[in-house]
């Protein structure tokens, strides 16, 4: 198993729900985040003066995938984020040792 | 030591003693030229003071506009809100100034004003009002300014900056003043004569709109109708029978806190229409009557919308009593308390059914004005036709002129009344709606950022950060210091800051 985590643009992230959902995926985990890649933060203006912030807002998506399945919700979480512009985050697979279904107690695959 | 001490505290209350004494002595010495005073003489500046007290608590809902759709708005549009509310109020200052004044109480024809451009006049008071003609101006700026207002509501999320620019133009300088002038102007062919329409109704059974259900909220609720319609719904919107619904407000507080700022504005939108201090009956009749019918409409409200939802649902309850206060508008001086009950429950009514059409219709209108400000606005000048007791005339500057009293239908008047305020409501919603959806229509086809909807991506990366260059609440981190670093990067040296900007082509 893995943990397939998304850090993509917040106003992308109806179409990323739309698509994993669409692929059968059928839980994931979103927060609010904020931090910094190559564009190295981002302007803003106030009273007439620009200052720069360091970290500007985007969304962690995680998503508990099979093992099978972790390409592929790479590729589909990358198709619905990306807009070729600068900013549109990353994709990252981190192997999963074991996950529980709390309500249940069902262990590995089956906790999914 | 300590006798000193005495000595100074005595020394010092005796001229304490003689300090007071000196006070009222001259105090005392100032009353017979106070006595002498006639009575006659503080007639006009009385009317003037209570004018610019109702002036200035208009003013104030300015403040309860912002609060209210900036927290019914989504937050990423809410520095918008903000901005648009402040820029539109300074541009009808000015524009008030130059021409509102002039087209709206300016002595003309039935259809227009055109005298007191940039204010000149002769008189000490407006027109016999007994008021002074600046206060009544400030008076007017305050009401012009909250149609504009209302027009922006409706608006919310997805109107690009310029656009908003050149429809407040034509809002503020000319559309609210033209059917004002009808309605309130001096010779206004709806206040006084009935014009092409005099046959249907009986000699002097004229419009009759007390502080402005048709002249400031039916207008407005229709510019913002106009507004909704041309920019269509923001992106992400759906509606009921697609399977969703409004999105939701991103502060409740706020907008509620907001509201009752509104209701508390009221207070000088309606008393204060009486422009005169003197017909003390009338401004309290009238402010009773605003309270009753708020208290009615947002009661009614909740309940009709409970069963539904099994929520006590604290947006209909704002948008409730706000219709409520919108349709009180209109008939508050002619209708008795027990009236305006019956008048609130029902605007109580009208807003969730109105707010099901506009849903139904696939009109995204964030806040509810045009549930609340036409669809109101609409049943409230209707209800002098039903409700008007008979008993009160008009309000002048020195008392109430009871000899020509306003009856509706209930009160044994028959259907003329009923049928001037038909008239005067309907062609005032034809003659703004073709002017409005003219103007927004037009403004929705110019190309370019003059445009009036923001461009998709602008829209979705977040409206305030786009047009005003930042989120009205950062996330913060550590000190709370998200700002790091200064720039510097201003319109005077031009220097690039060195950072790429969001969505910017690699």
């Amino acid at each position: 198993m893995h943990v397939v985590t998304a850090i993509v643009k917040p106003f992308k992230l109806d179409e990323v729900k739309t698509a994993l959902r669409e692929f059968g995926v059928l839980g994931l985990t979103v927060s609010e985040v904020q931090g910094y890649g190559r564009q190295g933060g981002k302007s803003e203006t106030f009273r007439g003066s620009e200052y720069t912030t360091d970290f500007v807002a985007k969304v962690r998506v995680d998503v508990l995938v099979d093992d099978g399945q972790a390409d592929r919700v790479f590729e589909v979480i990358a198709g619905a984020a990306r807009t070729g512009k600068i900013g549109d985050g990353k994709v990252w697979a981190t192997p999963v040792d074991r996950v529980m279904r709390v309500r249940t107690g069902e262990l590995g695959p089956d906790a999914l | 030591m300590l006798l000193a001490a005495k000595a100074i505290g005595v020394g010092s209350i005796g001229a304490a003693i003689w300090f007071f004494t000196f006070m009222f002595e001259s105090a005392a010495g100032a009353a017979p030229a106070q006595a002498a005073t006639k009575a006659a003489d503080v007639i006009n500046p009385l009317n003037t003071v209570w004018v610019l007290v109702a002036a200035f608590l208009v003013f104030f809902m300015q403040a309860g506009f912002m609060a209210l759709e900036a927290g019914f708005a989504r937050s990423r549009e809410s520095v918008n809100v903000m901005m648009e509310c402040i820029f539109d109020t300074c541009l009808c200052g000015v524009l008030y100034f130059i021409v509102g004044f002039a087209f709206e109480f300016g002595v003309g024809n039935g259809l227009i004003g055109h005298s007191f451009f940039f204010l000149h006049h002769d008189t000490a008071d407006y027109n016999g009002t007994g008021v002074a003609f600046f206060a009544f101006v400030l008076f007017q700026f305050a009401f012009a300014d909250t149609a504009s207002t209302i027009t922006s509501g409706a608006m919310v999320g997805r109107t690009s900056f310029k656009g908003d620019i050149l429809y407040s133009l034509a809002v503020s300088g000319f559309i609210y003043p033209l059917t004002c002038h009808w309605i309130w102007g001096p010779g206004g062919w709806l206040g006084n004569t009935m014009g092409w329409f005099s046959g249907l109704v009986p000699d002097g059974v004229v419009f009759r709109d007390f502080a402005g259900s048709t002249a400031v909220h039916t207008v407005g609720g229709m510019l913002a109708l106009a507004g909704a319609v041309a920019l269509g719904p923001r992106l992400g919107r759906k509606f009921a029978r697609d399977g969703g619904g409004p999105m939701p407000p991103h502060d409740v507080n706020i907008a509620a806190i907001g509201a009752v700022l509104l209701w508390f504005g009221w207070y000088g939108f309606n008393p204060g229409s009486t422009l005169s201090a003197m017909d003390w009956e009338g401004i309290g009749r009238v402010a009773i009557n605003t309270t009753i019918a708020a208290s009615a409409g947002g009661l009614v409200a909740v309940f009709f919308v409970y069963p539904r939802s099994k929520k006590w649902d604290v947006g209909i309850s704002i948008n409730g009593f706000l219709g409520g206060l919108v349709a009180i508008t209109a008939p508050c001086y002619w209708v008795n308390p027990g009236a305006a009950l019956i008048i609130g429950a029902a605007a109580g009514v009208v807003v969730p059914l109105a707010t099901d059409l506009i849903e139904h219709l696939r009109i995204d209108d964030p806040v509810g004005a045009v549930p609340v400000h036409l669809a109101c606005g609409i049943w409230g000048t209707l209800s002098i036709g039903l409700f008007a007791s008979g008993d009160f005339g008009i309000p002048t500057a020195t008392g109430a002129d009871n000899t020509a009293p306003v009856e509706g239908l209930f009160y044994g008047g028959g259907a003329a009344q009923l049928v001037a305020q038909v008239i005067g409501s309907v062609t005032c919603m034809v003659a703004v709606a073709a002017l409005g959806f003219g103007v927004m229509f037009a403004i929705r086809r110019i190309p370019g950022s003059f445009n009036l909807r923001i461009a998709e991506e602008h829209e979705l990366s977040g409206i305030d950060e786009y047009l005003h260059g930042l989120p009205a609440y950062h996330m913060e981190l550590g000190s709370g210091a998200s700002y790091s670093a200064y720039t510097g990067a201003s319109s005077v040296d031009g220097t690039v800051p060195a950072v790429r900007s969001e969505g910017e082509k690699v």
